[in-house]
């Protein structure tokens, strides 16, 4: 069974980016992901996010989960690749929120 | 990337991951990884079967310094695919420890001799249950690759071997922790070829329980391996207690340093043969026996005592070399 894809842009309205140039956190453990941010001059104000996912079937699920993290930080600015091995949704945000940590916070 | 490298010192080794443990390992601020998750080389393998990815693919090594030592460090993720050794971390791993040959080889070559407060080392922090089987030709390559290496690095350059996280050394990976030149184990240290689930389905629950905890520890557990030998410092669990270790040994001449080898010459096959024939000779049926032999009392305390106890109490096997 082939890895699911996914690609979500979303612009918040209230636009927030990272401190650090990179943040990095996570180990793809089972029911774990890992959560890589980089900083991308030419998406000022939106955010893009590519999911590699051992799940299928739940691209609703990921799209609410990551638009509603994004929402509330207003993250943007940044790339954001996941590679996850059927992490649970407070899984996930827990791991987005550390990987902003990670990133020294926004600003 | 934030890393707090004081943070790390007092960290578990048992719980941190890889990249942790790499960064905690050297002196502070001097870590600089190869091929971190930015270059997201991940395996072609796995993403062709449907398995997940990762973009280090379970693997942190690179560069950093201990004292003047330049010191090149692997460590083994074993939350990823059980730290299994595949074609890409198992090419990271084995290209690590050519680097480390190379550099020794470049000083030589500039300047003559490598004095022994700045000679390059080699530490691999072990969490891996063997060989990947999904890459199965690719991972052994670069396994054989890596054991290569181990050779070369004989007498020039120290390989420190750690272990001591979930996992421990098992298959492939058993023996290229025991081919060091050192090695270094907390409490939750454990170093074997065949692991314990695969033994009972071989031979049967009768002669190997794998549900008995106790068991496993006191075969193939750092306190058992201490005792015979195979584990040459047993130290605290923290990354900071292992990177005192290490500083302490590496500025030893290197004929100092390859004095606790296990492997590497005819002597010492001969006198790890010796346990073997001990073990047939006396009908060894538990590692508690085998303790011992070798002079400890209280062997049913051995396991459960506080390790400095353990450290002031134990009886080790006498080596010869």
């Amino acid at each position: 069974m082939a890895l699911t894809e996914l690609n979500f842009e979303f612009k918040p309205e209230t636009p927030k980016t990272i401190v650090e140039e990179w943040s990095h956190v996570g180990v793809v453990g089972s029911g774990d992901l890992e959560v890589l941010i980089e900083k991308e001059k030419a998406l000022k104000g939106s955010i893009k996010i590519h999911i590699l996912t051992t799940v299928v079937g739940f691209d609703d699920v990921w799209e609410t989960v990551v638009k509603k993290f994004i929402d509330k930080t207003g993250l943007s600015g940044v790339k954001v690749s996941i590679n996850d091995n059927a992490a649970t949704p407070a899984v996930v945000i827990r791991r987005l929120q550390q990987a902003v940590d990670n990133g020294g916070g926004l600003q | 990337m934030k890393i707090n490298w004081e943070d790390l010192q007092g960290k578990s080794f048992y719980q941190a991951t890889a990249r942790e443990r790499a960064y905690g390992i050297v002196d502070k601020g001097t870590f600089k990884e190869f091929l971190g998750p930015r270059d997201k080389m991940t395996s072609p393998h796995l993403l062709i079967l449907g398995e997940a990815v990762e973009f280090d693919d379970g693997i942190t090594v690179g560069v950093g310094k201990i004292k003047k030592h330049p010191v090149f460090v692997v460590s083994q993720e074993g939350k990823f695919v059980g730290g299994a050794l595949g074609e890409v971390n198992g090419a990271k791993m084995a290209y690590t420890m050519k680097l480390a040959l190379k550099t020794y080889e470049k000083m030589k070559e500039k300047y003559g001799t490598v004095p022994d407060d700045r000679k390059p080392i080699c530490i691999v922090s072990f969490d891996s249950g063997g060989v990947r089987l999904h890459e199965a030709n690719a991972g052994l390559l670069m396994h054989s690759e890596s054991m290569e290496t181990i050779w070369e690095l004989q007498n020039k350059v120290p390989y420190i071997a750690l272990t001591g996280s979930t996992i421990g050394a098992y298959g492939a990976q058993g023996f290229v922790c025991l081919s060091a030149d050192v090695v270094i184990a907390n409490d939750f240290g454990r170093i074997g070829l065949t692991g314990p689930e695969v033994i009972q389905q071989e031979v049967g629950k009768d002669e190997f329980d794998a549900s008995d905890r106790a068991l496993i520890w006191r075969t193939m557990g750092a306190r058992s391996k201490y005792i015979l030998g195979d584990v040459d410092y047993l130290v605290k669990d923290t990354i900071g207690t292992f990177r005192d270790t290490i500083a302490n040994i590496v500025d030893e001449p290197m004929s100092k340093i390859s004095r606790t080898r296990k492997v590497g010459s005819p002597q010492l096959v001969e006198e790890n043969l010796e346990v073997v024939k001990l073990a047939a000779e006396k009908q060894i049926k538990d590692s508690k026996d085998l303790w011992k032999i070798y002079g400890n009392e209280n062997v049913d305390q051995i396991p459960e005592m506080p390790q400095d106890q353990f450290l002031s109490v134990v009886k080790r096997r006498p080596r010869r070399i």
